[in-house]
C-alpha cells in the first residue's frame, strides 16, 4: 500500500478574528508531512507551539484555516465547527495529556467505556480487554476506582482505554509528562512493548528529545510559531530499544546532540 | 490532486438576533404566558379557587390607599427586624464564646446542632400557651430560625480558621484575645456577612409563616385570615404582598453587600 | 485523646438539662412545661400502641409524595434544557424569584384549593422541593467537565450517551445535595402545613395538644418530628456515601483529573 495513511498538506491555522478585530497570528502554517501505516512517527515541538491544535486537527475536533488532511487517501476535515466529527467515527485514538478517566467508573469500567459506547461490547471484546489490562501490569486493579490508583497506572488505563477499540491510528499528546522520571521510562517501555504486538501508526507529540528519538521510527522537528516542519530524522536504532539503557543505545548520542543544536 | 483549496477562514457569524434580544423577549413572553395563564384559570375554575387578575389589583390597591397594607407590613417588619437583630447575634457571638473552652464547645456541639432539627413552627402552639397571641412567639420562632443560621456558619468557619493561622500566631507570641480579635475575626468576617445577608428575607418569611398560626396583624395573618373566610381575592392579595416583599427584601439586601464589600476587602467568592 | 471524657461531658449536659426540665415542671406545673418523664413515658406508649407511627406516617408519607412530584420534574428540567443556554435564561428570573418567593407563605393557597386533606401538604411540599432541587441539579449540570464530553465524543459517543454516561454521573453528588437539604425540610413542611389545618399528622397532633392544653402531648409529636427530620438526613448521607464511593476523599467531585 503506497498510499500513506496520513497526510497533511499546507496546514494553517489561526484562531477566528473577533468580531471587528484583526485577526490573531497565525499558529500553523504551511505545514506538510505524511505518516505511513505501522509507523511510530514522533513530532518534537516546544510547549504552546501548536502541537495539541495540529492533532486536535486531525482528531476531527477543531477545524483547520486552510490546506488539506488526508485519512487513508480521502479528503477529510470541515470548514464549519458544528459539522466536525471528533474521531472520525472512531478511526483516530487521541490520548491526551489528562487522564480523563470517568471518575465514577472502576478500572476496567473505564477500559470498557468505548467499547459500551461503540455498541461493541462482548464476550469477546472484553476478554481483549482483560488481556490489555494484564500487559500493563493492572491485574488486580480491576475494581479501583481512579483515585485509588496511581497516576502511572491512571496513565496505563488511558492508554489501554484507546487501544482496545483498535483505531487505526492514534494520536498521542505529551501522555507521559505528568508524571516522574522513573514512572515515565516504565510507561515508555509499556508503551513500545504493546506497541510491537500490533504495529499500529502513532503520531506521538512531545517536547523530550530524548522521548521523541527512543520511541520513534522517525521524527519531526516542528518550528515556533508560526509551526511549520523544520525538520526531519530518520531514527535508525533498532528494535526492541531498551528504554532504561537508552544512553547506551547505538546511534542515539549524536542524534541527540543533532537535534538538540537544531532546536535550542 | 495538488492544487490547495483555501478553506476560509472560520469568523464568527453576527446572529440575526442577539442572544441578548433573544433571552429578553423570552422572558417577557413567558410573563405573559403566566399572567394570562391565570386568568384562564380564573375562568376555568371558578373565583373560589382563582382569583381575576383584575379584583387582585383592586383589592391591592384598597389596601395601599387605606394604609392597612401598610400597617401590616409594619408589624411584620417590626417583629422581624428584632428576631432577626437577636437571632443574629447570639448566632454570630456564641461560636466565639465557645472557642475559649474546647471542652464545653464538645460537650453541648451535639445537641445544639441536634436541636436544629426541631421544627420551630410546631413550638408554636406551645408558645401561645404561654404567651398568648401577640408578637412573643412569633418572635422566638423568628429568632430561632435566625439563630442557626449565622451560627452554623460561623462554627464551620472558626474550625477551619483555627488550624493554621492561629498556630502561626501563637508562635509568634500574640495572645488568645489578640488571636481571636484579629485572625479569627476577620477571617471569619465573609461569614458572618453572607449568613445575615441570608438570613434576613428568612427571618421575615419566617415571621409571615408565623403569623398563619399565631396572630391579630401582619401580612401573614391577613393572608389566613382572609382563607378562613373563604375571601380568595384576599388570599391572592396577601400573598402577592408577602412575595414582593422578599423580594424586595433579597435585592436590597443583595445590593447592600455589593456596596459595602466595595471598600472592604472581603472574599466576594464565599456564597451559602 | 480523652474521647470518653467528651462522651461523659456530653453525657452530663444531658443529665443537668434533663434535671433542670424535670424541676421546672414538677414546680411550674405539667400545663406549661411538661417533664422529661412524662414525655418520654407518652413517647413509648403511643409508639408501642400504634397511635404514633399512624400519625408520623401521614407526615412522612404527604413529604415523601411531595418530594418526588417536586423533586423528578426539577432534576430532569435542567438536563432536558441542557443543549439551550437561551430557554435557561429565559427561565432564570422566574426560578430565582420561585426560589426567594416564601412558598410556605402559599400555604393558606393550597388549604383553600386541595381543602385541609393530604393534597395540599403534598403540594406545599412539591412547590418547595421544586426549586431547591431545580437549582442544585442545575449547578451539576453546569459544572461539566468539557474535557471528559470531547474524550467521549472522540470515541464515538452519542449526545445521548454523553448525557447519560458523563453529564448525568456528574450531576448526581449535586442532586443529592438538593435533596439532602430538602427532604428534611420536606417535612418541616408538611408539619407546617398540618399545624395550619389538618386533620391528621404529627402537626395536627400538636395542635389538638395545644388545644387540650395537653402539652405533653405537643412535645412528644415535636419529638417524634425532630427524631424523623434526623433520621431522614442521616439516611440520605448514608445513601451518598455508597453511591459515590468513587469521589476522592477529601475533594469535591470535580470530575476528570
Amino acid at each position: 500500500m503506497n498510499v500513506p495513511l496520513l497526510e497533511i498538506r499546507k496546514l494553517a491555522k489561526r484562531f477566528p478574528a473577533r468580531q471587528g478585530r484583526e485577526p490573531p497570528p497565525w499558529v500553523i502554517q504551511d505545514l506538510s508531512f505524511s505518516v505511513r501505516e505501522g509507523e511510530f512517527l514522533t513530532i518534537i515541538g516546544p510547549s504552546g507551539a501548536g502541537k495539541s491544535t495540529l492533532l486536535n486537527m486531525i482528531a476531527q475536533i477543531d477545524v483547520a484555516s486552510s490546506g488539506e488532511i488526508l485519512f487513508e487517501g480521502n479528503k477529510i476535515g470541515c470548514a464549519d465547527p458544528k459539522e466536525m466529527r471528533p474521531g472520525l467515527n472512531r478511526r483516530i485514538g487521541y490520548v491526551t495529556q489528562d487522564d480523563n478517566l470517568l471518575p465514577w467508573r472502576t478500572t476496567i469500567d473505564n477500559v470498557l467505556f468505548p467499547l459500551e459506547v461503540q455498541g461493541r461490547l462482548d464476550d469477546k471484546s472484553r476478554a481483549h480487554a482483560e488481556t490489555l489490562i494484564a500487559a500493563v501490569g493492572l491485574k488486580g486493579y480491576e475494581k479501583y476506582y481512579p483515585h485509588e490508583l496511581s497516576g502511572g497506572m491512571r496513565k496505563r488505563t488511558t492508554l489501554i482505554r484507546t487501544l482496545v477499540y483498535d483505531p487505526p491510528i492514534i494520536l498521542m499528546d505529551e501522555p507521559f509528562g505528568a508524571v516522574d522520571a522513573q514512572t515515565r521510562m516504565q510507561l515508555q517501555e509499556d508503551l513500545l512493548r504493546l506497541w510491537s504486538l500490533g504495529r499500529k501508526t502513532i503520531v506521538f507529540v512531545t517536547h523530550d528529545i530524548t522521548e521523541a528519538i527512543l520511541l520513534g521510527d522517525r521524527t519531526l522537528v516542528l518550528s515556533r510559531q508560526p509551526a511549520r516542519i523544520q525538520s526531519e530524522h530518520a531514527i535508525p536504532i533498532p528494535r526492541p530499544r531498551s528504554v532504561k539503557s537508552f544512553l547506551t543505545l547505538p546511534g542515539f548520542a549524536e542524534l541527540y546532540e543533532r537535534i538538540r543544536s537544531e532546536v535550542l | 490532486m495538488t492544487t490547495v483549496e483555501r478553506v476560509s477562514d472560520f469568523v464568527e457569524r453576527e446572529p440575526l438576533v442577539s442572544k441578548k434580544t433573544l433571552v429578553t423577549v423570552g422572558r417577557i413572553l413567558l410573563a405573559v404566558l403566566l399572567l394570562l395563564a391565570w386568568q384562564w384559570g380564573a375562568v376555568a375554575f371558578g373565583s373560589i379557587f382563582f382569583a381575576y387578575p383584575v379584583d387582585v389589583v383592586k383589592r391591592l390597591w384598597e389596601l395601599a390607599a387605606s394604609g392597612e397594607m401598610f400597617v401590616d407590613i409594619g408589624a411584620t417588619m417590626r417583629v422581624s427586624c428584632i428576631g432577626f437583630v437577636l437571632g443574629g447575634v447570639s448566632g454570630a457571638l456564641l461560636p466565639f464564646a465557645l472557642r475559649r473552652s474546647k471542652r464545653w464547645t464538645e460537650a453541648i456541639e451535639p445537641y445544639i446542632l441536634g436541636s436544629q432539627g426541631i421544627p420551630k413552627y410546631a413550638l408554636a402552639p406551645w408558645l401561645i400557651l404561654w404567651f398568648g397571641i401577640g408578637d412573643t412567639p412569633k418572635l422566638v420562632i423568628v429568632t430561632l430560625m435566625v439563630f442557626y443560621i449565622p451560627f452554623v456558619n460561623v462554627f464551620a468557619g472558626i474550625r477551619g480558621v483555627d488550624q493554621r493561622l492561629v498556630r502561626m500566631a501563637r508562635i509568634m507570641g500574640a495572645s488568645e484575645t489578640r488571636i481571636s480579635r484579629e485572625v479569627v475575626w476577620n477571617s471569619l468576617l465573609p461569614f458572618v456577612f453572607t449568613s445575615l445577608k441570608v438570613s434576613f428575607p428568612r427571618a421575615v418569611s419566617a415571621c409571615i409563616v408565623g403569623e398563619f398560626l399565631v396572630s391579630t396583624e401582619g401580612v401573614g395573618h391577613y393572608i389566613e385570615h382572609a382563607r378562613e373566610l373563604s375571601d380568595t381575592v384576599g388570599v391572592f392579595a396577601g400573598i402577592v404582598v408577602a412575595t414582593t416583599l422578599v423580594l424586595v427584601i433579597n435585592a436590597l439586601v443583595n445590593s447592600l453587600e455589593r456596596r459595602a464589600l466595595a471598600w472592604r476587602p472581603v472574599d466576594r467568592e464565599m456564597e451559602i | 485523646m480523652a474521647r470518653w471524657r467528651t462522651h461523659l461531658d456530653r453525657a452530663m449536659v444531658a443529665i443537668v438539662i434533663l434535671a433542670i426540665w424535670q424541676v421546672a415542671g414538677m414546680t411550674l406545673g405539667v400545663y406549661w412545661v411538661s417533664t422529661p418523664w412524662l414525655t418520654i413515658s407518652r413517647f413509648f406508649v403511643t409508639l408501642f400502641n400504634g397511635e404514633l407511627i399512624r400519625q408520623s406516617s401521614y407526615t412522612v408519607e404527604e413529604a415523601f409524595l411531595g418530594a418526588v412530584i417536586g423533586g423528578v420534574p426539577a432534576v430532569v428540567l435542567p438536563f432536558v434544557l441542557r443543549r439551550s443556554p437561551v430557554m435557561v435564561a429565559i427561565l432564570d428570573p422566574f426560578m430565582v424569584g420561585g426560589y426567594g418567593a416564601p412558598k410556605l407563605a402559599l400555604a393558606p393557597l393550597f388549604i383553600l384549593w386541595f381543602g385541609i386533606g393530604t393534597e395540599s401538604k403534598i403540594a406545599l411540599v412539591a412547590s418547595v422541593l421544586f426549586f431547591i432541587v431545580y437549582f442544585s441539579t442545575l449547578s451539576g449540570v453546569r459544572s461539566l467537565d468539557t474535557k471528559l464530553v470531547q474524550m467521549a465524543k472522540l470515541m464515538g459517543a452519542s449526545e445521548q450517551q454523553v448525557a447519560r454516561k458523563i453529564v448525568f454521573p456528574l450531576a448526581v453528588p449535586h442532586i443529592f445535595a438538593g435533596f439532602r437539604i430538602g427532604l428534611p425540610y420536606a417535612i418541616g413542611a408538611a408539619v407546617i402545613a398540618e399545624l395550619i389545618s389538618s386533620n391528621r399528622g404529627l402537626g395536627y397532633l400538636v395542635q389538638v395538644g395545644a388545644m387540650n392544653f395537653d402539652t405533653t402531648q405537643c412535645f412528644v409529636a415535636i419529638l417524634a418530628a425532630t427524631l424523623i427530620i434526623h433520621a431522614v438526613g442521616y439516611s440520605v448521607d448514608a445513601f451518598e456515601a455508597i453511591l459515590l464511593r468513587w469521589r476522592p476523599p477529601e475533594t469535591a467531585a470535580t470530575g476528570g483529573n
